[in-house]
């Protein structure tokens, strides 16, 4: 089996090494689409910028990886299509610039789907 | 022509998945006081082992046999049940429902601003509310995640009282008497069947389920 790959040229798989059909998956980018959990949430944390320190435990802490710390802006940043609301960031944050609000305040991060799954 | 009317209640993984098959179980078996024909099950595809996650509970209930014996779900419901409030934003509650439906929701909250989030409203005839939570004082009374394997509190305590009693009256499918003697905690039942609140809308064709 002949391969071209841009960076390496042409590479010979042996028959014996080659990964048979479906035995690999496509990775996600940044998010799995088919898995949103962003509709488990009953609370979600919101973020008060003038008490937060940017000392990341809830990057740490986050089981979804749903807080991300834009650069940019520089301020943390929070995904609302994947956070299950379990409040593990708003009870592990040191300077209480967290707090967990009830999701119907507010109108927006509607997470929809159809089923369950 | 006797009519089979069919409920779906939505819950909450572990959390409130005890008082969600609660209310289907309590429900169903008032009914069947009264001669029915009833079933209640859960939802097989749902997971209620996860912490928060959607999860469904059917009613049936007929004045005939129920032919539909091996049918685990139930597709265009005739009322649903919302035990808790953010669920409306999560899942699309209203899909597959007859035209005129009606939605009992466990909220504080005004219900115009519930029907905000709720896009295809179009379908009901009737939407509800009841402070089951204010009711009760307790949102979770089995933890366990057992399944009600080791459950020692009755059918009906916690938010499942009030929500069975306002189901009653806005459907009028059971009776208050003979849910008094399913439920556990009589008093929540006959509260939440007293302050439950009903606005009447005007269903619309176009968003409903058609065959």
């Amino acid at each position: 089996m002949k391969k071209n790959l841009p960076e390496f040229g042409k590479i010979v798989v042996p028959k014996e090494r080659a990964v048979p059909f479906g035995a690999v998956t496509p990775a996600p980018e940044s998010c799995q689409l088919l898995f949103m959990t962003g509709n488990w949430r009953q609370k979600r944390p919101v973020i008060d910028d003038k008490k937060c320190t940017r000392c990341l435990t809830c990057y740490m802490v986050c089981p979804d990886a749903c807080w991300t710390f834009n650069e940019e802006e520089d301020r943390m940043q929070w995904n609302p299509s994947f956070c299950k609301g379990c409040q593990l960031c708003t009870h592990e944050c040191p300077s209480e610039a967290l707090t967990a609000t009830p999701e119907l305040d507010f109108e927006g991060g509607v997470v929809r789907l159809a089923k369950p799954f | 022509m006797a009519k089979m009317q069919e409920i779906t209640v939505w819950t909450r993984g572990v959390v409130m998945d005890k008082e969600g098959r609660d209310i289907a179980n309590a429900f169903a078996r008032a009914a069947a006081m009264e001669g029915k024909h009833v079933q209640s099950f859960d939802d097989y595809e749902d997971l209620p082992d996860r912490v928060n996650v959607t999860t469904r509970k059917y009613i049936r209930i007929s004045d005939e046999e129920i032919a539909m014996k091996y049918i685990y779900a139930v597709e265009h419901p005739d009322a649903v049940v919302v035990a808790e409030e953010s669920i409306i934003k999560g899942i699309d509650i209203l899909r597959g429902m007859k035209e005129g439906g009606l939605l009992l929701i466990n909220s504080v909250r005004d219900i115009d601003y519930l029907l905000k989030f709720i896009p295809n409203a179009g379908v009901l005839g009737a939407v509800a509310t009841v402070d089951a939570k204010g009711i009760s004082g307790v949102s979770t009374i089995d933890f366990s995640g057992s399944e009600g394997g080791v459950d020692s509190a009755g059918i009906g305590a916690g938010i499942a009282a009030p929500i069975v009693g306002a189901l009653a009256k806005v459907t009028g499918m059971a009776k208050k008497e003979n849910l008094a003697k399913v439920v556990a905690d009589v008093s929540g039942m006959e509260r939440g069947y007293k302050e439950v609140k009903v606005k009447k809308l005007k269903p619309r064709a176009e968003y409903a389920w058609s065959a």
